[in-house]
């Protein structure tokens, strides 16, 4: 029988001819040829794997061809021998090798860690197909501060811009409602609410300029008819499990309490990490028209977010200059509808200014001031990451060169035998280079296994989602990788490289120059480099958990802590009474107050200005509350009293913080005369409305710790004369009596109470609940989870700078052997040897920590200036610090030194 | 020469190419390794084990008889050189020396 399978027989002829020896080849192909006939008999596959099993086994030693190249060249005998000497010498040296190459591997995963981390981070929107000309319209915040920027504008800037500008293919707008209560129906058959985030009102061409991917349903049609939605493939699943959604309904409340029934037209891809825009649910924004006509409030309802798709090759520096004439146009009419003033009047001279800002720009810019929605990135952490990232690269680059240099001494005697044969200058440049470019490579790998190895704890620990496997297969990131491994390869390997083959063979053979002290000074140098840098990056480490736990021992001016807080009390409307009397029945039930915001979340401002005479308007933080919420977070007041239930006046009153005492340009001095109790507040906004102040509150937190505080008008709950007086998100805060609620279950037992309790007066209103002092310590997150990193990275640092001290230090003692030995053998006490041995390198370390502290000091500084409230610098940290580095740093040598000077010095002499 | 010693296999195949004189080509000795001792080994194996006893001088080889079921290739045929048949003569006497001195376990 002749080849059944032609395909197979080729192949492995190719294979064989390439791989194997002429000489042998004939016969290897004739018998491998009786085989396949042999196997006729046998199923197809079994055939196969038979016959590859067989061909595979002839790429032996034996059989395989010697490189052709060898014989035309003699490079490649050459550098099969540099190959075999780098071996030798890895395996001679056991010890250091490990060293090096450990020190590396950590040193390199780092790196790519953090280099993938901020890859990332300024990659941000980059899978939308129009990305280049998609810009988002930002314009001066119009409601406080006219020099900043905010990231949203009123509905019509859209409608204006597609209306005069003929270079916008397409403008869109959409509006974040933040989260919904949704209503869906269980497994079961009943009804149960719930809160969805991320719940957007878009218009109908939003897929036309943003590239999200379908799953189901068009993009083209999914948002064009009132009552559409789409959701992302996570929602999908969290309400029709398996189910297919689409063409299935969901029912949202509505602001006023009655529920607005949504089809789904189209299924999305969830949206990916790298997003400024991420949501759950899309609603077509003509479902809400009638919320849209309502007010009028055109141009001053600050609420959306205005996206434009440019043309192709539009000049974005012109296309500027031309919509700042839209504003002027357009606006007016609103202005004076609302606040009864010409557009000069209202902007007050400040130029109604149009920006046009780049979709890839969105993330990582430091603009807009006020970002609407979205996550944001934080330019100063990427560039502090980037900076630990090369530092940390440039300390075990360090490690190496120095271990290199050190070690490469001894090969004195191989360059000068090397020399004597004949080798040449630049052949011994490339051996040595060659060998460091070998333990680059090698750590490369092993730090790329080391990151998949511990990707998952380091995403944990940071709270971020990184992930290596993508960017093994792009091509530009092995091509870093590989420039990476030449370049580093090439810098480590230089130095012994272009000293040791500039030896003269008869000194290096003599053994002048295998004392090894050549290169010292080098060394020294980076031993201080090494060492300042890990002081510098353990205490900016350590300041920045100092500040971090002075942040959150800081004193808030009120208790945070037992305070729950439940949400939604918005939606029981006329029942809210109802609801309060049936908790304060609860004994584990102190006191309830409700306000429409809770510390640390008070967002809402307004402007007002004291009505005593001509005053300036200045803004001030307002948040609504009832007689009772003062008392819950148990503030103290200065001066007069708070809102008291039985005094029906009081709902026209008003109570300030001493910080807005001071803002509306009031004095605090307690004399009676200048007392701002009794004056009058005038709302500036609009209604001029005034307010008599009744009491002043002492300074309390109400914005996290971070911030400083800032001026708060507190103003009651029924003050109908308000713009926004019934609307809005309300909450009730609960002191709980710490005696009675003193273990997780026992607060698990009360929210079932409490849920029990609101089930039973509206079941349609979710159940969400949150402790305040949870919430002070979520406003610390970032800033913890930064100080965990760091925390990691300076241990790394530290790792790294004291295994090259080690290395060093194990070098030195196989130098000074014989010295040591004779210096025993004329009566050198252990001590004796011990403090000469290390206090060569104990200068060099007090060297780094004077150096380092002074760094740190002016870092650390600058660090703090941030922070409205700040721990002090303290000189016993630096020392501190100092005293632990030098510690560490004694113990790595004395592990060293101890073993030589414990040594029995007839070992060492003998060996001459 | 005189003093390589011959591995297990080594010793079969020699016997084997003695045996099958004119056809003792790689592919043949497996086929008969198979059938006379019961042992599967690979082609590969068996060219490495002739190769190597080729270096050791114990046989040698010449390219004949192609056939049209090796797509027209020639066949190696082995041949067991005098060091070689004097290898496994050495190898026997050390054998057949050992049994005799251990009557116990003599063959039935």
């Amino acid at each position: 029988m002749k080849y059944q399978n032609r395909q197979t027989s080729r192949l492995s002829e190719k294979l064989l001819s390439l791989m194997c020896k002429s000489e042998y080849l004939e016969e290897i192909l004739g018998d491998l040829a009786e085989y396949w006939d042999e196997l006729s008999e046998k199923p197809k596959w079994k055939r196969s794997v038979f016959y590859w099993f067989h061909v595979f086994n002839f790429l032996q030693p034996w059989a395989l061809k010697t490189f052709k190249i060898s014989q035309k060249l003699n490079q490649y005998s050459m550098f099969k021998n540099t190959f075999k000497v780098a071996w030798r010498n890895a395996v001679r040296h056991g010890q250091f090798t490990l060293l090096n190459l450990l020190g590396l591997t950590v040193g390199i995963a780092t790196c790519i860690i953090i280099g993938i981390y901020v890859h990332q981070e300024t990659n941000f929107d980059n899978f939308h197909t129009k990305r280049n000309r998609i810009y988002r319209i930002n314009q001066p915040d119009i409601w406080n501060d006219w020099t900043a920027i905010a990231s949203s504008t009123g509905p019509n800037v859209a409608t204006a811009l597609k209306e005069d500008i003929p270079e916008f293919e397409e403008v869109t707008r959409l509006l974040s409602l933040g989260s919904q209560v949704i209503n869906y129906q269980t497994a079961k058959g009943d009804q149960r609410p719930f809160r969805e985030d991320g719940y957007m009102v878009v218009e109908e061409n939003f897929f036309d300029i943003f590239s999200f991917q379908f799953l189901e349903g068009a993009p083209e049609t999914a948002l064009k008819d009132p009552m559409s939605m789409v959701v992302t493939k996570a929602t999908a699943e969290r309400y029709f499990g398996l189910e297919k959604a689409l063409d299935q309904s969901l029912k949202v409340k509505d602001w006023d309490g009655n529920w607005k029934t949504f089809t789904i037209k189209g299924v999305v891809q969830d949206i990916p990490y790298n997003s400024h825009l991420q949501f759950n649910m899309l609603v077509s924004m003509n479902s809400y028209q009638e919320m849209l006509d309502r007010d009028g409030w055109k141009w001053i309802w600050t609420a959306f977010s205005t996206y434009g798709l440019v043309n192709e090759g539009v000049d974005i520096n012109l296309l500027t200059q031309k919509i700042q004439a839209v504003p002027p146009k357009w606006a007016p009419p609103t202005t004076e509808r609302i606040f009864n003033q010409t557009f000069d009047e209202f902007t007050a001279g400040n130029p109604w200014t149009l920006y046009l800002q780049p979709l890839e720009e969105i993330y990582m810019s430091e603009d807009p001031d006020i970002h609407r929605f979205g996550p944001t990135g934080d330019p100063q952490k990427v560039r502090i990451f980037t900076l630990v990232g090369v530092l940390i690269l440039i300390l075990s680059a360090i490690n190496f060169m120095n271990l290199s240099t050190a070690r490469s001494v001894n090969r004195a005697k191989e360059v000068g035998v090397r020399k004597v044969l004949g080798s040449a200058r630049a052949g011994l440049i490339r051996q040595f280079i060659f060998e460091s470019t070998l333990y680059v490579f090698a750590s490369t790998l092993a730090a790329l296994v080391l990151i998949v190895l511990s990707l998952k704890q380091f995403n944990q620990l940071a709270e971020i989602q990184l992930d290596l496997l993508p960017y093994l297969s792009q091509p530009g990131f092995l091509l870093v990788l590989g420039i990476f491994i030449l370049a580093l390869g090439f810098a480590a390997g230089s130095y012994p490289a272009f000293y040791l083959s500039a030896f003269r063979p008869i000194e290096s053979l003599k053994g002048k120059l295998s004392s090894g002290m050549k290169g010292k000074g080098l060394r020294n140098s980076l031993v201080v480099l090494q060492f300042t840098l890990s002081i510098i990056l353990i205490t900016c480490a350590f300041f920045v958990q100092r500040q971090l736990r002075y942040l959150a021992d800081a004193d808030t001016g009120f208790q945070t802590d037992n305070i729950l807080q439940i949400h939604n009390i918005d939606q029981f409307g006329f029942q809210t009474e109802t609801l309060k009397n049936r908790l304060l029945a609860n004994p584990a039930f102190e006191k309830i107050g409700k306000s429409f915001g809770v510390p640390p979340y008070v967002w809402s401002g307004d402007r007002y200005r004291a009505a005593d005479g001509e005053n300036e308007v200045v803004n001030l933080n307002n948040l609504r509350i009832d007689e009772d919420y003062l008392d819950v977070l148990a503030l103290d007041f200065i001066a007069g009293r708070g809102f008291d239930t039985e005094k029906s006046t009081d709902k026209y009153h008003v109570i300030l913080n001493e910080e807005a005492v001071k803002t509306l340009g009031w004095s605090l001095t307690s004399g009676l005369s200048d007392s701002p109790i009794g004056k009058k507040v005038a709302v500036a906004s609009g209604t001029e409305d005034e307010f008599t102040v009744i009491g002043v509150v002492r300074n309390f937190n109400f914005n996290g710790i971070k911030e400083r505080i800032e001026p708060l008008i507190l103003i009651h709950d029924q003050n109908d004369k308000v713009w926004d007086y019934g609307a809005g998100l309300s909450f009730f805060s609960i002191r709980l009596n710490q005696n009675l609620v003193s273990s997780n279950e026992g607060f698990f037992r009360l929210t079932k109470e409490v849920q029990v309790v609101m089930d039973e007066i509206d079941p349609s209103v979710p159940f969400e609940f949150s402790l305040m002092d949870q919430g002070f310590e979520e406003t610390l997150r970032t800033d913890r989870r930064l100080g965990r990193v760091l925390n990691v990275f300076t241990i790394i640092a530290i790792f790294i700078a004291c295994l090259g001290l080690f290395g060093l230090a194990a070098f030195a003692m196989e130098q000074r052997t014989r010295e040591l030995g004779i210096r025993k053998v004329l009566g050198a006490k252990i001590s004796e040897l011990l403090i000469l041995f290390s206090s060569e390198f104990t200068k060099l370390i007090m060297l780094s920590i004077i150096l380092a502290s002074s760094i740190s000091y002016f870092l650390i500084d600058d660090w703090l200036r941030d922070f409205a409230s700040r721990t002090r610098i303290d000189w016993w940290v630096f020392v501190m610090i100092g005293l632990v580095v030098l510690l560490l740093a004694v113990i790595t040598i004395s592990s060293q030194s101890i073993k030589a000077a414990l040594a029995n010095p007839v070992k060492s002499l003998r060996n001459e | 020469m005189e003093k390589e010693h011959i591995g297990e296999l080594e010793e079969l195949i020699l016997l084997l190419i003695v045996m099958l004189k004119e056809d003792a080509y790689g592919f043949a000795i497996r086929k008969a390794l198979k059938e006379q001792a019961n042992r599967t080994v690979t082609i590969g194996a068996v060219h490495g084990t002739v190769n190597r006893l080729e270096k050791k001088g114990f046989v040698e080889s010449d390219m004949t008889g192609a056939t049209e079921v090796r797509g027209g290739r020639r066949k190696r045929v082995f041949s067991v050189t005098a060091s070689g048949k004097k290898a496994l003569q050495r190898s026997r006497d050390i054998k057949v020396n050992l049994w005799m001195q251990i009557p116990e376990f003599a063959i039935k």
